[in-house]
């Protein structure tokens, strides 16, 4: 820095020529670029390394804390990436961004099949090289959309369950003079109790629409000819309802994701909110007395499962897949998922003795208070969640409709 | 001008013909942006005319995408967004440009201004999520703010609208694009030989003239460059809007994230379509509103002095 004294002023300027300025954007655009580049040239090459799962969530509560428990059962080292589970997002990053040339496995909620499939983007997976897969339950085998058009028998299905839970709400009971579970609870709680005016919050994106038409559907207020696919009119119908609710106050807000719900349930901004289970756990770690429903009228039910991409098959660690995925039907996850976040994997039945084995506390309360959960709330009719409805584009119009009101 | 490569650098001089270094990189700079810019922005506009779903677009031109984008709430939507931006970037203004005279000129103990510098740039070294999340703390059902107000006895409940209301997100604006308005100006300021002052004050003029006629007319690079860069970003802003709004107050960006999540890309790009069309817009109402100072180049031949 150079030091320039005039008559009356003085100041400190650089001697930055427009030479210089221009070797220096040069040299700049070069070092700022060259990660991106680095990483577009070595992301194959990323995605074959040896002892390495790179894996592709959407959703952070798959994650069972951290990857100990994987990485001590397989030998493998497991990298996990998670991005939004909106369907766009996550076909995009197939379809468009060719996710199977970087990750090893890709999850997310079962229902996408069929796109995966005509496009080729994923193979199918033997369950012969699945030890575990012999041993899951009939009722989990059997779910609709883990093995779309496929035979089971057959040997060869796309999706190997991850978890899966019936998705409610929670609520503050002694606060709202609500019952405990396993008592049951209204979904009016979020959207038309005077009870909860002002202090009920819900998602904001069409699965929020689907599930208040679902409520609508169990009221007698609408009728539903398909659950699994609403019509453009029936979408349309339950945004007038929730644009209704929305402008007599009902609502305090509409969140985005998992931070924003457990933030709402522990700053006390709600009594009652549509969300994922395990924000519940995280409210009441600080202290809530916050209990997850056991709903009236219906259940989200869903399960996260996980695909093989079609380019691993020439990728050459096709073994260490069917590794990883044993993983996840064992008692290695259920004895971590289950107790964190009150999901169920496919095999909770290994979760007890695996704990036992490797020294961990005893988890038999947890594991079976949870297939207990999932077995009454399974039994409800309504509804298996498919993360992509026909008429999906339009359920976000009418939702994007209810934000703007 | 011509300018002469470094005698040691026989590489490069074999390699480009005797071309002025400024004409190789402005022709570099000018395929860039048009290969990086142009051409995407005019894929978006036209694919909004296409129909199709996800990736699969078809030729078939059509003003359908519009029609949808419209018939959800895009009027209120664009309505709402424009206003929230222009409310900001006007009181933005009002107290950046006081603030940026004073550290500019005003300022004379070099600790305080480079504390002051310290502060106006931190932010921009945390995650936009995190500088705005805080506010919820203090603005909440039971965030500092209420529990004074509570305390006090000047309520009887908390006050709800202090978070995830138009007032929280135009505060949340508020805070997150002060320095993107404050540094330009300042620089602008800094920019001005103290010379002119003092013979504005040797000629008689009242602080308040010399403000009119001599600061802030030397001052306006910065005040444009300042009102684009506040304005546009908030505009496509992703966090405010999310996190203090808490979705009760839609903006652009929201609804593009949206569509985007579940493939409409078709509408996504209708809607960029329009927004391209509102920035131009803006630039034509910028443009007038310089013309009576001589227009755009006059006020950055400012600079030039």
């Amino acid at each position: 820095m150079t030091e320039r004294k005039g008559k009356h002023s003085k100041h400190l300027y650089f001697p930055l020529s427009r030479r210089h300025f221009i070797k220096g954007a040069a040299a700049g655009a070069v070092i700022a670029g060259a990660p991106a580049v680095l990483q577009g040239l070595t992301r194959r090459a990323k995605a074959q390394e040896k002892g390495v799962i790179r894996m592709l969530f959407t959703a952070p509560t798959m994650i069972p804390g951290d990857w100990t428990r994987f990485e001590a059962d397989t030998g493998l080292k497991m990298e996990d990436t998670v991005i939004k589970d909106d369907p766009g997002i996550f076909l995009t990053e197939v379809e468009v961004n060719d996710a199977g040339d970087r990750f090893d496995l890709i999850s997310t909620l079962s229902g996408v099949e069929q796109t995966l499939i005509d496009g080729g983007y994923i193979t199918q997976a033997e369950t012969g090289s699945m030890p575990n897969w012999g041993g899951m339950p009939d009722s989990i085998k059997g779910i609709p959309y883990l093995v779309r058009d496929l035979s089971p028998d057959g040997g060869r299905v796309w999706g190997v369950p991850l978890a899966m839970n019936a998705d409610s709400f929670g609520y503050l009971p002694a606060k709202l003079n609500e019952p405990r579970p396993p008592e049951e609870a209204s979904w009016s709680l979020v959207f038309d109790s005077e009870k909860t005016m002002g202090r009920s919050s819900t998602g904001d994106n069409y699965i929020y629409l689907w599930e208040a038409l679902a409520y609508l559907k169990n009221i007698g207020k609408l009728e539903v000819a398909d659950i699994l696919n609403p019509s453009p009119e029936e979408a349309r119908a339950t945004a007038d309802f929730l644009i209704e609710r929305k402008q007599a106050g009902q609502f305090r807000n509409f969140w985005k994701i998992f931070d924003d719900q457990v933030a709402d349930m522990k700053n006390g901004e709600v009594d009652a909110i549509r969300c994922w289970e395990p924000a519940v756990r995280e409210a009441n770690k600080a202290g809530g007395d916050w209990v997850y429903a056991n709903a009236k009228e219906f259940y989200t039910k869903w399960l996260h499962a996980a695909y093989i991409p079609s380019q691993v098959e020439d990728r050459g660690n096709l073994e260490e897949v069917y590794t990883a995925l044993e993983w996840f039907l064992s008692g290695g996850y259920a004895s971590t998922i289950t107790p964190l976040r009150g999901y169920l994997n496919g095999r909770p039945d290994l979760a007890t003795e695996y704990a036992a084995r490797n020294g961990m506390e005893d988890i038999s309360t947890d594991m079976d208070a949870a297939q207990e959960k999932l077995k009454l709330k399974f039994a409800k009719e309504d509804f298996w969640f498919s993360a992509v409805p026909t008429n999906l584009q339009e359920m976000q119009a009418q939702m994007d409709r209810v934000l703007n009101a | 001008m011509a300018t002469a490569l470094p005698a040691n650098d026989d590489f490069v001089r074999r390699l480009l013909p005797r071309l002025p270094a400024g004409v190789w990189s402005l022709s570099g700079f000018s395929v860039v942006w048009f290969g990086g810019i142009v051409i995407p922005l005019l894929a978006i506009i036209l694919v909004s005319f296409f129909q199709g779903r996800g990736i699969r677009i078809n030729i078939d031109p059509t003003f359908l995408q519009y029609e949808r984008f419209f018939s959800y709430g895009g009027v209120d939507l664009l309505s709402r967004s424009v206003r929230i931006a222009a409310t900001i970037t006007f009181i933005e203004l009002l107290i950046a440009f006081p603030f940026a005279l004073w550290l500019a000129k005003g300022c004379k103990n070099n600790t305080v201004r480079l504390l002051t510098f310290t502060a106006l740039t931190v932010p921009f070294f945390l995650s936009p999520a995190a500088r705005v999340i805080v506010w919820r703390s203090v603005f909440g059902i039971n965030g500092v703010v209420n529990q004074a107000l509570l305390g006090i006895g000047v309520v009887d409940e908390p006050v709800t609208w202090l978070i995830f209301s138009e007032f929280a997100v135009h505060f949340g604006f508020l805070g997150f694009f002060f320095p993107t308005m404050v540094w330009p100006i300042f620089l602008s300021i800094s920019l001005i030989d103290n010379d002119f002052l003092e013979a504005s004050n040797d000629l008689g003029a009242r602080r308040y003239r010399t403000l009119v006629h001599i600061i802030f007319p030397l001052a306006l690079p910065g005040v444009v460059a300042g009102f684009v860069f506040t304005f546009i970003p908030m505009l496509g802003d992703t966090v405010v809007a999310q996190h203090m709004g808490g979705n009760n107050v839609l903006m652009l960006s929201a609804q593009v994230q949206s569509l985007i999540g579940v493939s409409n890309f078709l509408v996504a790009a209708a809607l960029a379509a329009v927004v391209l069309g509102i920035m131009l817009a803006f630039q034509v109402v910028l443009w007038a509103a310089l013309k009576p100072v001589g227009g755009l180049n006059e006020v950055f031949a400012n600079l030039r002095r």
